[in-house]
């Protein structure tokens, strides 16, 4: 009998421990288990969101509807309250983060590693089908051999030319349209920009400017030219491409550029300049994102403009065709062989889940909420961004649908996603105001970069600047 | 023979070794003294805490250690236990929060053994102090006297024991929050808690000295390294000494006689003090950017704009940094300056200048030696704030990489070369080291700067 | 024959003509002072009631247009930027670790300057080295230990660091309770009093510029510390002024000026109270020698 009884219990715990084993989610499956479709009831979804949409009223807009959509469930969602840049990482284990975030690809991506972002079971959400494919590579993954994707991409950051329509030369159309396609010459191509600001510092004023402090907007000179971040598509950190191809052209335009604007180049000055500055028409014109439109609008108005008059005075255009031969003093003859595209940076925005909320697949249909069309469309008309839907780029048209398009062709290099990107930033911010300050170097300084060989050395060096950041502690 | 015991006597009296064996042995001989000498009832004590003092009729003492032993058990068996051997294995299972698996958090186990130390390091304490107190007692009923009361123990620790009462509740949060932070730092230096650890979540481990052989080998590092010491220690003694310097001459300006309305000028150092610090530093930063109102004067009058701060500034940069820090630090120095002043006799003054001492005679020998002896300690305390202070280039000058230095500029101090190596990159046990490192220098020279001045050695000069 | 006297008063005659280049270089030289000081808070005075958004905008040194619209909008647009929210809770945070900081410090001073128990030089020399330390490596395990205690985005959390690490300030007062002659305790000893009766009694009275240092001290160092809160507090409603002020946008500089100088108000303030405490100590005649 007592035999039995163990024989009995030994079998039933292989049986257990059969079962059990049988239980274990495949690796395939793995991370994917919460999302059982059955939504909790009674949740609190605290979601984060960036501050323009909080400002411009966007998100109360998202939050009202989702909750008088789901008010059956008793599902609330919130504003999670804390600084859009807060970090998942310190926040999430802990408990204090939110359950759904909205955060640029490189920031969100950052959390794969440790896994405080959940996996997501993309080909279940609306979104899914009318999403541009080169919207989803930056928020896939792989982990542990197979693929996974991490957030959904709402918005496309992309720089864009903001100009003074008012301020080009009243017979622009005749005059300045050589290839006369009805864009101005001066904001089709960097060369003719570059002159026409010429023109314009003789009349005491300034042409094209910008501050070269910032990477994100400079980097995309080195780009056009054959220089890129990381090897193998932005993914292989032993590869840091800043000086390969010719990408000394594309910092020798910066000098040139830099040539045409002052000292306020150097440092950040012009950047916080900018709005003002082009609302005063002391600027012609400048590069920046999209998301800043209205800032641009409200100075208008603040200088005595009506809105309609900003709205028709503000000139938005793509960015500017560079030169193949890196000069922008040549004088350009032939348009087709002489120029070429402007590669920049850009980063995608997404929602992703916090692998530590409670709440999962009530935070799934939030986000499958949130990126249908109407709440889409909506987000463009208050906030101005270029959504990754390309059904609503395609319906809104204009800027929106450049930027898209400029996405699937490759002219927008989104910001790479993996951990190494941290360390790319100084290093090149520092180039960048060398590079810019070597015009002014007159006098008792002597000008550092007098050939492309000395660009080519001093990239060489950022490189291996940021190649020994990533690996030495390694 | 004789002789023989002699010398090993006088050499045992005298050498440092023969110093420390001596204190051992008499600590020895005092523990062996009490362990006989005791009776029962102290060494109930030795049981259970409280119990001796509860055999004598101390009830409320009695209590209040018997309670603490209860506390202090439960403690170590619910928790305590487990935390203090957490702390040599730090953890061996993995968290995977997709799957909602909480696993071992290796620094939080870090953090709870080091409590559990700390809270083992009190329990001793008291129970020591627990049968010292029984001993006493039963050394006072052995020489006829009544066993001390609540009330008696209370009332001492308001007068010959006050510094008790008054130093308890400071030593536990300078333990928990001061110590513990510290030995946690140093303990990272001693693991591999950094880099794809961190990202990943994964366990740490115990890797002995390997961080601090890494740092020592990498070439790249001792160049940096010296070049940004170098330019640390004569940013601490320039910015301390013409911060301490500065304020105690304000001190004294406005401590004249002929100066009317005394609160009103010092209000105006005040007004910079009030104004928090980084927004000081930004707003100098703005000041003397290309964009801001000194370069906007300067090229108004028809010359070149300066980069008073960009890459190629050098030792501008440097000195702007000397010259916002004083801004920011004079004012307070100011007011300490005055503080101490007040207690200082004017009649000195009038006796020395009716004599005939000059102004800077009587500075000399009568204000500076007064001042300093009360501020020594405060003045190494500035001298290491300035050696780690962290905000000023960070804000004014960040972001700078410049040649010849691996990720660092040429006006960073260690511990803004430390942020850069270790926090931007998670490399905590790295920067661990580092700090250690910093930390053995700047306290060596500190301690022995302080026990050789005045105020360690002669502290009742003014009393 | 002159008397001692008239040597005297005539001594003090020439010292007093001395004195008036003497006073016109003094007032010289404090007038230069205060314009320094006064100067940058000056112009962020002037920055907080522009009218134009950013700083680079002016002409020069000033803003061309002014307005109260900024100050305005500071405690009313509170959608984003909840100001009267932060500059409560830092006041709150300030007020509290003021009195508990500077009563521990005082206390922690007094003992170790009056009392000779055995561990005492031991203590001073671990305390100062234990102050040496950088302090934000440390910042993680502060951040963890607030986790386990559950303090995290909790006012008190704040309070109780703050108050915790000022003892660790004692050299100080302790360095100015050291000027004052042990003959003033000795004496009140002789008239009974216990040691606790000397400290309240006799030396917190003549220690008043001291106290008034270290409270000032203390109660400043919360609104301008950033890292600290920055890491404790997590949500937007509950941030001091340091840490909701860096969060301002670019585009938001007067108001960033408006708030920070709204924050060197109540310091200010204090000061003015507390000034009259800064009188001389010892012109009492406690000690009759």
């Amino acid at each position: 009998m007592k035999k039995g009884l163990i024989i009995l219990v030994h079998i039933f715990g292989i049986l257990l421990v059969l079962f059990g084993v049988g239980l274990q989610p495949s690796a395939a499956e793995e991370g994917k288990t919460k999302f059982t479709g059955e939504l909790e009831k009674n949740a609190v979804i605290r979601v984060l969101e960036n501050d323009t949409a909080i400002k411009q009223g966007y998100l109360s807009e998202l939050l009202e509807a989702f909750n008088e959509e789901y008010k059956e469930y008793g599902i609330v969602a919130r504003d999670a309250n804390m600084d859009q840049y807060s970090d998942l990482e310190n926040d999430g284990p802990y408990g204090y983060g939110p359950d759904v975030l909205y955060q640029a690809n490189d920031r969100l991506m950052r959390y794969v590693d440790g896994k405080h972002i959940q996996p997501l079971p993309v080909e279940d959400l609306e979104t899914f089908q009318v999403l541009n494919d080169s919207a989803w590579d930056p928020f896939q993954s792989v982990v542990n051999g197979k693929e996974y994707t991490f957030a959904v991409p709402v918005n496309i950051q992309g720089p864009l030319l903001y100009y003074r329509k008012d301020l080009l030369p009243e017979n622009w159309e005749t005059e300045y349209d050589e290839n006369g396609n009805g864009v101005p010459d001066m904001i089709e191509s960097w060369n003719h920009l570059y002159n026409f600001s010429k023109e314009r510092i003789e009349e005491g004023k300034w042409g094209y400017m910008r501050s070269f402090l910032e990477p994100y907007f400079s980097i995309g000179y080195l780009y056009s030219y054959g220089g890129y971040a990381f090897g193998n598509n932005d993914t292989d950190d032993t590869d840091i491409g800043f000086s390969k191809g010719n990408s000394e052209l594309g910092a020798s335009v910066i000098r040139q550029l830099a040539g045409i604007m002052d000292e306020r180049c150097i440092d950040d000055t012009i950047t916080v300049t900018a709005y003002s500055q082009l609302a005063k028409g002391n600027f012609f014109a400048t590069i920046t994102t999209p998301d800043v439109y209205t800032l641009f609008i409200d100075q208008m108005i603040a200088e005595g403009m009506s809105k309609k008059e900003a709205v028709d005075n503000l000139g938005i255009a793509d960015i500017p065709l560079l030169p193949k031969s890196g000069d922008l003093s040549e004088t350009i003859t032939d348009w087709d062989s002489q120029l070429m595209s402007s590669i920049m940076m850009g980063g995608i925005q997404g929602y992703a889940i916090s692998s530590y909320t409670k709440y999962p697949n009530a935070s799934l249909a939030f986000i499958d909420f949130a990126t249908k069309y109407e709440m889409i469309y909506r987000r463009n008309e208050l906030l101005g961004i270029a959504p990754a839907r390309f059904d609503v780029a395609e319906a809104v048209g204009g800027l929106s649908e450049i930027i898209n398009k400029n996405l699937t062709s490759g002219l927008i290099s989104v910001m790479p996603s993996i951990r190494a990107t941290a360390q790319i930033w100084t290093p090149l911010q520092t180039f960048f105001q060398d590079v810019a300050k070597d015009p002014f170097r007159t006098g008792s300084q002597s000008s550092k970069y007098t050939s492309l060989e000395a660009f080519k050395k001093e990239l060489e060096k950022v490189d291996k600047q940021i190649y020994d950041a990533i690996h030495t502690l390694n | 023979m004789q002789d023989t015991n002699k010398t090993i006597k006088t050499i045992s009296d005298t050498s440092l070794i023969g110093k420390i064996g001596l204190y051992f042995k008499e600590k020895w001989n005092g523990i062996k003294d009490l362990v006989t000498n005791s009776n029962k009832k102290t060494m109930a004590s030795f049981g259970i805490m409280g119990l001796g003092q509860l055999l004598n009729r101390q009830w409320g003492k009695g209590f209040i250690y018997l309670f603490i032993q209860i506390g202090a058990v439960f403690y170590f068996v619910f928790k305590g236990a487990t935390d203090f051997i957490g702390l040599f294995t730090l953890g061996s299972v993995r968290s995977n929060p997709w799957e909602g698996i909480t696993g071992d958090n290796s620094i939080i186990m870090l953090i709870l053994g080091v409590l559990s130390v700390i809270f083992l390091i009190a329990y001793f304490m008291l129970y020591i102090a627990n049968i010292k107190d029984a001993y006493n007692t039963q050394l006072r009923i052995e020489d006829g006297k009544l066993p001390r009361t609540l009330k008696e123990e209370i009332k001492d620790l308001l007068d010959k024991k006050f510094y008790k009462t008054t130093l308890f509740l400071p030593i536990i949060g300078v333990a928990v929050f001061n110590i513990l932070p510290i030995v946690f730092m140093i303990l990272i230096a001693f693991t591999n808690y950094g880099g794809v650890i961190v990202e990943t979540g994964d366990l740490v481990d115990w890797v002995g000295l390997d961080n601090f052989k890494r740092i020592l080998t990498l070439g790249q590092f001792s160049e940096t390294f010296f070049k940004i010491l170098g330019w640390n220690f004569i940013w601490a003694i320039l910015s301390t000494s013409i911060n301490y310097f500065a304020g105690l001459g304000l001190a004294l300006l406005y401590n004249k006689k002929c100066v009317k309305g005394r609160a009103f000028w010092r209000g105006f150092p005040i007004i910079a003090f009030a104004v928090p610090g980084f927004i000081t530093l930004l707003a100098f930063k703005f000041m003397f950017s290309y964009g801001g109102p000194i370069n906007q004067m300067i090229t108004g009058a028809g010359g070149t704009a300066i980069g008073f701060l960009d890459l190629d500034a050098g030792w501008t940069a440097r000195m702007i940094g000397i010259f916002v820090n004083a801004w920011i630090t004079i004012p307070s120095s100011m007011l300490l300056a005055t503080g101490i002043l007040t207690n200082l006799n004017n009649d000195i003054y009038e006796a020395a200048e009716i004599d005939g001492a000059s102004l800077f005679q009587q500075f000399k020998s009568i204000t500076l030696p007064y001042v300093l002896f009360a501020t020594t300690p405060v003045l190494i305390t500035q001298f290491i704030g300035n050696f780690n202070n962290f905000g000023i280039f960070y804000f004014l000058r960040g972001g700078l990489y410049i040649d010849g230095y691996f990720l660092a500029s040429d006006t960073d101090l260690l511990i803004n070369w430390l942020y850069n190596l270790s926090i931007n990159n998670n490399y905590y046990s790295i920067g661990g080291s580092i700090s250690l490192i910093i930390f053995i220098i700047t306290s060596v020279i500190s301690l022995a700067v302080y026990i050789m001045s005045p105020s360690y050695r002669q502290e009742d000069t003014y009393k | 024959m002159t008397s001692y006297n008239e040597v005297r008063r005539a001594k003090r005659k020439s010292i007093k003509w001395k004195k008036i280049p003497d006073t016109a270089i003094t007032y010289t030289i404090i007038l230069l002072v205060g314009f320094i000081f006064l100067f940058p808070v000056l112009w962020l005075i002037l920055s907080s009631f522009s009218a134009q958004g950013s700083m680079y905008d002016f002409d020069g040194f000033f803003p061309k247009n002014y307005s109260l619209a900024t100050y305005i909008k500071l405690f009313t647009d509170t959608a984003m930027y909840n100001y009267p929210k932060w500059f409560g809770n830092t006041l709150f945070i300030a007020s509290m670790s003021c009195i508990i900081g500077t009563t521990l410090v005082v206390l922690t001073a007094y003992a170790v300057s009056r009392f000779n128990f055995s561990s005492r030089k031991k203590l001073m020399k671990v305390t100062l080295v234990l102050g040496m330390f950088p302090s934000f490596m440390g910042m993680i395990a502060v951040y963890l230990l607030m986790v386990q205690f559950g303090l995290v985005n909790n006012h008190w959390g704040l309070i109780l660091i703050y108050s915790s690490g000022a003892p660790m300030g004692y050299l100080v007062q302790k360095g100015f309770f050291d000027t004052i002659p042990i003959t003033i305790d000795e004496a009140a000893t002789i008239d009974g009093a216990n040691k606790f009766q000397i400290f309240i009694h006799i030396l917190m009275p003549l220690s008043k510029p001291m106290l008034v240092y270290t409270a000032l001290t203390s109660f400043t160092w919360p609104w301008s510390d950033f890292i600290l809160p920055k890491l404790l507090l997590k949500q937007k409603d509950m941030y001091t002024v340091a840490v909701g002020l860096m969060s301002l946008g670019e585009d938001e500089f007067a108001r960033f000026a408006a708030g920070s100088l709204f924050v060197a108000i109540p310091i200010i303030i204090l000061y003015f109270f507390l000034s009259k405490y800064m009188i001389s100590g010892l012109s009492s005649g406690a000690v009759k020698e």
